[in-house]
Formats: structure tokens, C-alpha cells, sequence
């Protein structure tokens, strides 16, 4: 019962993250249909901003709570101006193909990560814990700091769910998503909500890798792997469906964590490739996806 | 005039200084020996002017016989040395980055130690070393094209680092085929032995490193009982469970759990949960690389486990104090090298300092590999008095050579069949108050004999 639980906790914690990403990678999909692959690399530039700034404000005599607080807002702000870089002089020119955005992205991928070496270095740098010390949920053990993150990224994703659903902005990226060309004749701007949702994107995953970075080995190449399990989990969900990136990002979660638990991490990163196998073959569309 | 060139096209003694002028003469050397007094027109020139002119052709000769002597001295004696270009086929991108571009750092500065002592003397000739390094991304498919370029394209008789198992192997096929020796990182024991007689192992492996690192842990805590291993799942990681399986078992402790993950693994929770449901002695994280191992023991601590803790070829405490600080306390590693100790020499700082500066992270056993195996080349060119690849191969075994750590040596037949693995010592470390302590130095029983 106690291994259970343990599991089940690891599982939403691990999973609230994916759901992040995923999210951001579902968005894009949905709005300009184009697969993002650079979407890991504004996760990474978050999270890298977030491991220089936080240590050298630090030092600087700043507290933690407001070391923290200035670099998850330098953090953020620099992976959104990176994402409006990258739309206005790319993924503007590529909306709605899949081809020319794909081999976009996968170029993306190797400059920025280049670029990142370059300019912070290969090293695995520390993010020091925003609280210390592990809480005890019914006998099964928690890091604070693990448990600070679920809650936000919970709240996030609620809070995300509630923009989609009830805003106009909301509205209109969904609108979007299902028939482009019916939305704008409604009047909705696409090219403006295009951009927009872009740079929405791209906060949740700047957003996600800041979160992250306290818990995670961060360094340039921080963002290769949660890219390959967001993937699979809008995969498996459906592009562009967002409670489907939910579910796929959960789904994933729970393989690796009883995978890892009852078998072993290897084990478990096997049984997610042959679940997205399994899902092309028998529903290429996902679990709520759109044909 | 190239016969008065060095290979790489400078002139040794240049043909631009003019030799005295002469009457009627060209004041150039190139029209030594002609004289324009036999091209004059007409007759009847006097006698002494034909004398003179004759006189003065011979002194030419004279002038420019004494310049050639001087000159082919000059190329004898004191040319510019012939340069030997060094391959490298290391990560320079991507995770493992930091390790290639330390060592290619390293690899130059060996190159530049042994230009400063004059290079190497092989045969009357100087030679010194330039290192050409290619970015393998530590993967075959890439290591295949930086194969190619080296051998075909550069035509390198040496390749005096490569790391990465797959990209390695995928050099090998190459390399021995067409007589180019090769020095290595790459653990596997397959990758050596009599049937790759041009492949040399530049670091200590799992092999030198596993059974004295563990019966120094189990002598220092002799309650361990059990003990629970974790790998990443490639040809490494397998190489060295099967390794540390076997020295723990030597050991009396018994092996409760052996589990893998895949490299670029970010969530290591469910096997730290799995590890500690089973309360082992000591947690073994084998060919973990340190930044994964902090987040596993930082997954342990906060599960409540806290028992020793090792990583075999653990290779340095940054990664793996940035992500487990405080829970990677006591760790113990054997493939990290620390300068904390009093007995660390200037070239060791020297080298340590600059890796830092260039990669953020301190020097590890693995770049070390980089600047030893130039050394040894060097001293395997000298002793063989060749620069032909099968001859250094031949004489490696034989000489002795200055590494980073001392005096070092290349041996292993009893383990491999033949003497490919360099002899260094094992240098024990463990993290104290997040500093990386020396905590013992095992010399191989080899080098000592070679070096008495």
C-alpha cells in the first residue's frame, strides 16, 4: 500500500510536468499545424537561466525566495523572446506545413543547442531547492521541494485548462484549431492568434522548465528528453487536443513509474515506445484526437 | 627553388639576399659560373679584363658553394620540425561535450610540452604533434564519417584519443584495417586483445578500477551485507555490472537488485523507490555518469535511504554535487581525480586550470587518457627510433613514459592476451563536506614491477 501510493504520487509529479509540455506542443499543433520540435529548446533556455541567475543573485545578497522569484521571471522572459525570434523569422513562414516546419525545428534544435554550449558550457549546473526537507503523504516519502512543484504545475495546468475553456483567447485558439478558415470567417485574426498562441506555447514550456530545474540535471542538452516524452504523449493523446496531452502525459507518468518500480527505468522507456507503436497502429489519431 | 623548402613551404635559407654585385654581372647567385664577359660582342678585349672577369666568377662560385654548404647545415641541424597530425574522434556537441573538448584541450597541450623540450627525435629528424579533433556526437553513425575524414581524408597514422564505445568501434573497423594505431577510452575488453594489435586503452577501465575499489569500500565498512547496482543500459553499462557483480559477490556481499536505465534518463524516482524499498548496505551506481548519480542519491535521501554509496568509474564530483549536494555526501568514486592532495605537481594544476577554464568542470580520468597517450607516443617514437605506426605499436609495451600521474606504462596481457592497457594507478576519492578527497592510490602490481 505504501509502494502505491509512493508510485501514485511519483506519477502525478512526474506527470504534471509532461502535461506542461505536452501542452505547449498540442497548442502549436493545433493553431499552426507544424510539429515544434524546438519547443524543448525554449524549456532548456528557461531552465539555463534559471540555474545562472538564481546562484548569482544569491551571491549577490539577494534572498532565496527573491533569487527565485527574479529568475523565473528572467527565465521566462528570456524563452518568450526567444520564441518571438524564432516565429517572426521562422515558423512564420511555415504555418500549416508539417515538411518545411519539421526540418525547421530539427535545425532549430541543433543550432540552439550549439548556441547553448557556447555560451554556458556542457556542465550540469545546481539549482539550489526553494524548500528543504521531505514531507511524509500516509508513509510514502516526498521531497518539499517535488511536492511545491506538483502543486504549481497542478494549478498551472488547471488554470490553463480554465483559459482555454472560458476566454475569448481561449476560444479562438480552439476555434482555430478545428477549422482555420471557418474561425477567420467569424472574424477571429488568425495570423494574430497564430502568433499569440506561439508565444503562449512557448511560455508553458518555459514555465515547465523552470519548474523543473531544482530537480533536474540542467544543462544544454535539458530538454532532449522531456521533447521525446511530450511527443509521445500528444501522440498518444491526439495532436492537438488538449485533454489528451493531459492524458498521454499521465499515461507516461504511470509507465515510468511502475515500469521503473516493478521492472526498471529501461524496461519502462521500452514499454512507452511499444504503447506508441501499438497507438499508431490501432488509432493513429490518438486517444482523443481528430481525424 | 623548393629543394630549399621545409615541408611546410618556408624557406630555410632564403634565396632573396643578394651576393656582392659584380661588374657586368647579375647580383643574383642564380647566375654563378656564367660569365657575361664571354657573352661580350666583338674582340680584342684586353687580357686583364678577362682575367678579372674570371677571377671574379670563381670568387661567385666560391660565395655561392659556402651558402649551399650553410644552408644544407642549416636543414641537417636546425630546420623547422616535421609536424605528425594527431586524430581525435571525441563528442564536441551534445551530452558528452564537455568531456571532448577537455580532451582535445589536452591533447594540445601535450603537443605543445613536447615542442617545448625541441619535439621528439626520431632518426636525426625533430617531430612535433598537431592535434585534428572531429566531433563523433558519441554516436557510431557519426563516428563512421569522422573515420572517414581522418584516415582518408587527413590520412592520420595515429589516432591518439577517441572516445565513445560506438563511435570507437566504428573507428576501429577502419583504423586497424589500414595499419593506424589507435589509442582509446572506450572500456569494452572486446575492443583490445591480440586480434586489434593497433589499439591501445588510454584510461584506466572497469577492469583496473572495479575489484580494488570495492575491497577498499568493504574493508572501510565491513557491515555491507548487500548492496543494490544500477547501470545505464549499453554496452558499458553491461560491461561493468558483469564487472562489479562479480567483485561484490568476491567480496561476501550479496547483489539484492541489478537494474538498468537509459542515458538521457531525466526521472530516476521509481528506481530510487524500488532501491530503497529493499534497504540495501550500499548502493553501487557502476558506469553512472555523476550528474545521474546525484539525482538517484538525492531520490534515496529523500525516500530515507542512507547507506554507502559508490560509482566505479564515477569521473568527478561537479555533476554529481549539482545534483545531489548534500545527499551525494561520502560518495565514493573510482575514476575522479582530485588536487586537493599535498602531493599534486605544477603540470597537474597546470592542466586542471585549464580545463576548468574551458569546460566549467574539473579534469577527469577520461581527458587525462588525452594527454598520457601523446606522451606515451612520444616516448615509443623515440625508443623505436620510427614514426611508422607498426613500430611504435610493437615498442608501446616496452617503454615507459611521464602521464599525468607519474611514471606510467602499457601492460594488461594477463587480463586481455596482449599489453594494450595503460597502467595507471587508481586513485580513490570520496566526497567530504562537498569536497572531493583522495582516500586511497592502488598502483598496479604491473607498473611497480616495470617501474623497479
Amino acid at each position: 500500500m505504501e509502494n502505491l501510493l509512493q508510485l501514485l504520487l511519483t506519477t502525478v509529479q512526474i506527470g504534471s510536468v509532461y502535461v506542461l509540455f505536452a501542452l505547449g506542443l498540442t497548442i502549436i499543433f493545433g493553431v499552426l499545424k507544424i510539429v515544434n520540435f524546438a519547443h524543448s529548446q525554449f524549456f532548456t533556455l528557461s531552465a539555463l537561466l534559471v540555474a545562472v541567475v538564481i546562484p548569482w543573485l544569491m551571491e549577490e545578497g539577494y534572498s532565496l525566495f527573491n533569487a527565485y522569484l527574479f529568475g523565473l521571471v528572467i527565465g521566462i522572459a528570456g524563452a518568450a523572446m526567444l520564441g518571438v525570434l524564432t516565429y517572426q523569422v521562422g515558423f512564420r513562414w511555415f504555418q500549416r506545413d508539417m515538411v518545411g516546419s519539421f526540418i525547421l525545428s530539427a535545425g532549430l534544435v541543433l543550432l540552439f543547442e550549439g548556441i547553448y554550449l557556447e555560451v554556458f558550457g556542457g556542465a550540469v549546473r545546481s539549482v539550489p531547492p526553494l524548500v528543504e526537507g521531505t514531507i511524509s503523504v500516509l508513509g510514502a516519502g516526498l521531497s518539499a521541494q517535488r511536492l511545491l512543484i506538483c502543486i504549481i504545475a497542478v494549478m498551472l495546468t488547471g488554470g490553463l485548462a480554465w483559459v482555454l475553456a472560458k476566454t475569448r483567447f481561449g476560444n479562438a485558439l480552439r476555434a482555430v484549431s478545428i477549422d482555420h478558415e471557418a474561425a477567420m470567417l467569424q472574424g477571429i485574426p488568425y495570423k494574430s492568434i497564430a502568433f499569440h498562441g506561439f508565444i503562449f506555447a512557448t511560455l508553458i514550456g518555459a514555465i515547465a522548465g523552470a519548474l523543473i530545474a531544482p530537480v533536474s540535471s540542467v544543462s544544454p542538452t535539458f530538454g532532449d528528453s522531456f521533447l521525446v516524452k511530450g511527443f509521445i504523449a500528444v501522440v498518444i493523446g491526439g495532436l492537438g487536443s488538449v485533454p489528451g496531452a493531459i492524458i498521454g502525459s499521465l499515461l507516461i507518468a504511470a509507465i515510468e513509474a511502475f515500469g521503473g518500480f516493478y521492472f526498471d527505468p529501461s524496461s519502462a522507456s521500452l514499454a512507452i515506445f511499444v504503447l506508441v507503436m501499438l497507438m499508431l497502429l490501432v488509432r493513429p489519431n490518438g486517444v482523443l484526437g481528430r481525424g | 627553388m623548393d629543394y630549399l623548402r621545409t615541408a611546410s613551404g618556408k624557406f630555410i635559407c632564403s634565396p632573396a639576399e643578394p651576393f656582392p654585385p659584380v661588374d657586368g654581372e647579375d647580383s643574383t647567385p642564380w647566375n654563378i659560373g656564367f660569365s657575361l664577359v664571354d657573352d661580350l660582342p666583338g674582340r680584342g678585349l684586353n687580357e686583364i679584363t678577362k682575367t678579372r672577369g674570371l677571377i671574379m666568377s670563381a670568387i661567385n662560385k666560391i660565395y655561392f658553394a659556402v651558402a649551399l654548404s650553410v644552408c644544407s647545415s642549416a636543414s641537417m641541424y636546425g630546420h623547422a620540425a616535421d609536424v605528425i597530425k594527431l586524430g581525435l574522434s571525441v563528442p564536441l556537441s551534445g551530452a558528452g561535450a564537455n568531456w571532448g573538448i577537455g580532451a582535445n584541450w589536452l591533447c594540445q597541450q601535450a603537443a605543445s610540452d613536447i615542442a617545448a623540450k625541441g619535439g621528439v627525435n626520431v632518426a636525426g629528424r625533430n617531430y612535433n604533434f598537431e592535434c585534428v579533433a572531429y566531433d563523433n556526437k558519441y554516436n557510431a553513425a557519426d563516428g563512421a564519417k569522422v573515420a572517414q575524414t581522418l584516415l582518408t581524408k587527413d590520412k592520420v597514422k595515429f589516432i591518439s584519443g577517441s572516445l565513445g564505445t560506438a563511435p570507437v568501434r566504428a573507428l576501429q573497423s577502419l583504423s586497424e584495417r589500414r595499419g593506424v594505431l589507435m589509442f582509446t577510452t572506450a572500456w569494452g575488453a572486446s575492443i583490445k586483445g591480440p586480434k586489434f594489435p593497433m589499439t591501445f586503452t588510454q584510461m584506466n577501465t572497469p577492469n583496473e578500477i572495479v575489484y580494488p575499489l570495492v575491497g577498499f569500500v568493504k574493508e572501510r565498512h565491513p557491515a555491507i551485507k548487500t548492496v543494490a547496482l544500477l547501470n545505464p543500459n549499453d554496452a558499458t553499462g553491461q560491461e561493468t555490472e558483469a564487472i562489479a557483480r562479480k567483485a561484490w559477490e568476491a567480496a561476501g556481499v550479496k547483489v539484492v537488485a541489478s537494474d538498468w536505465y537509459e542515458r538521457g534518463t531525466s526521472e530516476f524516482q521509481p528506481v530510487a523507490a524500488k532501491m530503497a524499498a529493499l534497504k540495501p548496505d550500499a548502493v553501487d551506481l557502476c558506469s553512472s555518469t555523476p550528474a545521474d548519480s546525484g539525482q538517484v542519491f538525492k531520490e534515496l535521501k529523500s525516500l530515507g535511504w542512507d547507506g554507502v554509496k559508490v560509482i566505479e568509474v564515477g569521473t568527478g564530483a561537479g555533476g554529481l554535487l549539482a545534483t545531489g549536494g548534500e545527499a551525494a555526501e561520502n560518495t565514493y568514486m573510482g575514476a575522479a581525480v582530485t588536487l586537493e592532495s599535498v602531493n599534486s605537481t605544477p603540470l597537474q594544476h597546470r592542466l586542471e586550470e585549464g580545463v576548468k577554464s574551458l569546460t566549467g568542470e574539473s579534469i577527469n580520468a577520461v581527458q587525462i587518457g588525452f594527454y598520457d597517450s601523446v606522451m606515451a607516443l612520444a616516448a615509443a617514437m623515440e625508443r623505436a627510433q620510427s614514426v611508422e605506426p607498426g613500430d611504435i605499436a610493437k615498442t608501446l609495451p616496452e617503454v615507459t613514459f611521464e602521464s599525468f600521474y607519474g611514471t606510467s606504462a602499457f601492460g594488461g596481457k594477463s587480463t586481455y592476451g596482449s599489453p594494450q592497457q595503460v597502467l595507471v594507478p587508481v586513485v580513490v576519492t570520496q566526497l567530504q563536506q562537498g569536497k572531493l578527497i583522495e582516500v586511497s592510490r592502488i598502483q598496479p602490481e604491473e607498473l611497480i614491477k616495470r617501474v623497479q
